[in-house]
């Protein structure tokens, strides 16, 4: 596992790094970079605010390293997208992103629309409930891009503990991460577990990159992405970011629960096609939790159909508007 | 040089119109907003704040970004000929211990959040004004001294602003504080001011070990009370916080009081603080414990007259701008600046409310008017309100 060490030596930063913002945007202009930022969203009235206000001013007003802010929002029934063009960003609603390939409803889906309707060669991606927000969370993803043109993909991670005494420290990701994704990553696909946080929402990607690989709709968006681009690309073309902390929602196990079922059928479908494993039967879309209800045991069932979009670069309208060829 | 008063019909047009050409620095005003308020910076522990100021005082280009040895960020915009300098000031500190989630949120309308309204907006609006004065291509005769002062609220008792003037080499002309909140404050005097705490303490030195330190407070609290305040000049006593103990089956092994006496004379504030030193040691003597009172701010009283062309000036630009001017309170830092014989004035940025909790915050719309009001004091006193060189 030397080749991990060495990912692990040249291809993990910090932010810190990347304080010369100033220099950064003189790469980029010479290079001759768009960057596009996109925010996902559903019902996020309480901090798209923060996000946008921030984002606009540091990264668009004071040092223009955006080229967009854009909101693509799933339909929320709250004020998200009124709040977010008050203080400066795009917004769109998925649905009316690419009408003729339908509506499906989930974050991987705003992502995928995200590729047709951004403009930029980057596009950085970072949800809309982080309560700490900074603008670490775009410039500590993008530099590595604009500094090392064979990066293609750079995924964020959070440090989580303080060193002990003995000056080492567990750094990982949250319980799903730990459980079932580098786990699973171990087994299948060992360099690929040298990802400190595989699950996290927040990503930088060259456009060549996001228009080659499909996008399931639902949870199972991230871990396909790193499968997808590693098998292409290989782990040379991953490069990662301690953003130091994050904060956000806390999600209760029950939900969990929901996110492993779409990772796993994200993951199962990519060992099938790769012919990892052999024959398995069809992947039900029916996940099974239980509950008690008043001293009687029972079953809460979730239909949670993982539909993945095709590569966009096969979408006729998106060949259209780029000019993309076969090449 | 004639002085210029912002009643004058065209001043007063250019104020009153001038929160529509700063509407293109709302976001920047949020934004720095934002990220000094998520730095906690308790009194005496202001340093990470005051990094951030002076980078942002350094990426638009104003001089002599530093610090002094009170801790306070300082930055100046020359002026055209020198001479005395305008000091623009906002405490840096809050009231809340880095122990606390210092996690803003915003809405559409307002920002929410410790420490927001005071006085986090205050030091937003300092740091951004370098920026708008910029844009808007405004320059002045005088020198501009911004600073973000240290060690203002409680024991820090404005320490960060006094020393900087009682050592500055630079000569100043009148000052300007800027608080988050309340838009309309238009302070211009100084009362006379204690800030004091009275610990009482199990005293194990003569082996009687009185542990009732609460029983004691209460007396002195009942004491305290009966103390007559007069009604002219006018005279009050605050008791603002108390705690004591740490369970609820065992005597207390200490308690403290801490109150604010407040007034318009110096000398019926110093007599009533030896009432209560007095208080203090008889009851420590009664009760054979110790009682410590100790002195942690005081301000002296005095000010401006309202007839002051910087007052009358400011009230024209609050007037120019539809701002509701409220009843003159008094300002601590205008005590400091009394102490230095220079004129100064304290005002506020916007509306907010919940001051000292978690969910204090402050109203978005009205911080343009807030901003366009202290450009607009600030040419005021360029023009000369205040007297020249």
């Amino acid at each position: 596992m030397a080749k991990i060490d060495e990912w692990l030596n040249n291809n993990t930063f910090h932010y810190g790094q990347f304080w010369d913002i100033k220099r950064l945007i003189n790469t980029k202009e010479k290079r001759n970079i768009k960057v596009s930022l996109c925010i996902p969203t559903l019902n996020e009235e309480l901090t798209i605010a923060k996000e946008v206000v921030l984002f606009k001013s540091e990264l668009v007003d004071r040092y223009p390293l955006l080229d967009e802010i854009a909101v693509i929002d799933s339909g929320s029934t709250d004020r998200t997208l009124e709040v977010a063009e008050s203080f400066g960003a795009d917004v769109y609603l998925s649905s009316d992103i690419l009408p003729h390939q339908g509506t499906r409803r989930g974050k991987g889906e705003n992502l995928w629309k995200a590729i047709h309707q951004l403009s930029g060669d980057i596009i950085v991606y970072v949800d809309a409930d982080i309560k700490n927000i900074h603008p670490r969370f775009v410039y500590g993803l993008v530099a590595p891009l604009i500094y090392r043109p064979e990066i293609h993909y750079v995924k964020a991670f959070y440090d989580r503990t303080l060193a002990d005494e003995t000056g080492i420290r567990p750094s990982g990701g949250g319980r799903v991460t730990e459980i079932l994704v580098r786990p699973l990553f171990s087994l299948f696909f060992p360099e690929l577990a040298a990802l400190i946080q595989p699950l996290s929402g927040e990503y930088a990607v060259r456009r060549h990159v996001l228009e080659r690989i499909p996008f399931p709709i639902g949870y199972g968006v991230e871990t396909s992405h790193l499968i997808d681009v590693y098998s292409e690309w290989g782990l040379e073309a991953f490069g990662q970011t301690d953003l130091d902390r994050r904060v956000h929602r806390h999600q209760p196990t029950r939900e969990l629960g929901k996110m492993s079922f779409g990772i796993l059928h994200a993951f199962l479908t990519r060992l099938r096609s790769r012919g990892i494993t052999g024959e398995m039967p069809p992947l039900t879309p029916i996940l099974r939790q239980f509950q008690v209800n008043e001293g009687k045991y029972e079953q809460v069932v979730y239909e949670l159909p993982e539909e993945e979009r095709p590569p966009m670069i096969d979408i006729p309208e998106y060949r259209e508007r780029f000019g993309a060829n076969d090449n | 040089m004639t002085h210029p008063t912002l009643a004058t019909q065209d001043s007063g047009r250019w104020v009153h119109d001038l929160p529509v050409s700063l509407g293109d620095y709302r976001e920047m005003l949020l934004a720095n907003l934002i990220m000094i308020g998520e730095i906690p910076a308790p009194a005496f522990d202001e340093a990470a704040r005051i990094e951030f100021v002076k980078q942002r005082f350094t990426e638009c280009g104003l001089q002599k970004v530093s610090s002094d040895s009170a801790g306070n960020g300082l930055a100046v915009l020359p002026g055209q000929n020198g001479g005395r300098s305008i000091l623009l000031t906002a405490h840096t500190d809050t009231p809340f211990p880095d122990t606390v989630a210092h996690t803003l949120t915003v809405s559409s309308d307002r920002v929410t959040g410790p420490g927001v309204a005071d006085n986090s907006l205050g030091l937003a609006a300092l740091t951004t004004l370098p920026t708008i004065l910029e844009g808007l291509g405004l320059g002045f005769t005088h020198d501009l001294v911004f600073m973000a002062d240290t060690r203002s609220l409680g024991k820090g008792n404005l320490e960060g602003l006094r020393s900087f003037l009682t050592r500055a080499d630079i000569p100043i002309l009148a000052g300007l504080t800027i608080e988050g909140v309340q838009l309309g404050r238009l302070d211009y005097i100084s009362l006379a001011t204690l800030g004091g705490e009275i610990a009482c303490v199990t005293d194990t030195t003569n082996g009687t070990a009185n542990a009732d330190t609460i029983a004691a407070l209460n007396q002195i609290i009942t004491r305290l009370r009966n103390i007559p305040m007069p009604g002219e000049p006018l005279t009050r006593l605050v008791l603002g916080s108390i705690a004591g103990g740490t369970s609820y089956k065992s005597p207390a092994h200490s308690a403290t009081l801490r109150f604010q006496l407040r007034g318009e004379s110096d000398t019926v504030v110093d007599g009533i603080a030896e009432e209560i030193l007095t208080i203090c040691e008889e009851v420590a003597t009664d009760l054979e414990l110790g009682v410590n009172f100790d002195v942690i701010a005081r301000t002296r009283a005095g000010g401006l007259s309202p007839g002051h062309p910087l007052v009358q000036n400011a009230l024209a630009v609050q007037e120019s701008l539809g701002i509701n001017t409220l009843a003159p309170a008094h300002s601590s830092a205008a005590s400091v600046f009394l102490e230095g014989g220079l004129p100064s004035l304290t005002v506020g940025v916007s509306r907010g409310e919940n001051r000292g909790g978690v969910n204090e915050y402050v109203d978005i719309k009205p911080t343009l008017k807030g901003l366009a009001q202290v450009i607009g004091i600030l040419r005021a006193i360029d023009g000369g309100c205040c007297g020249e060189d």
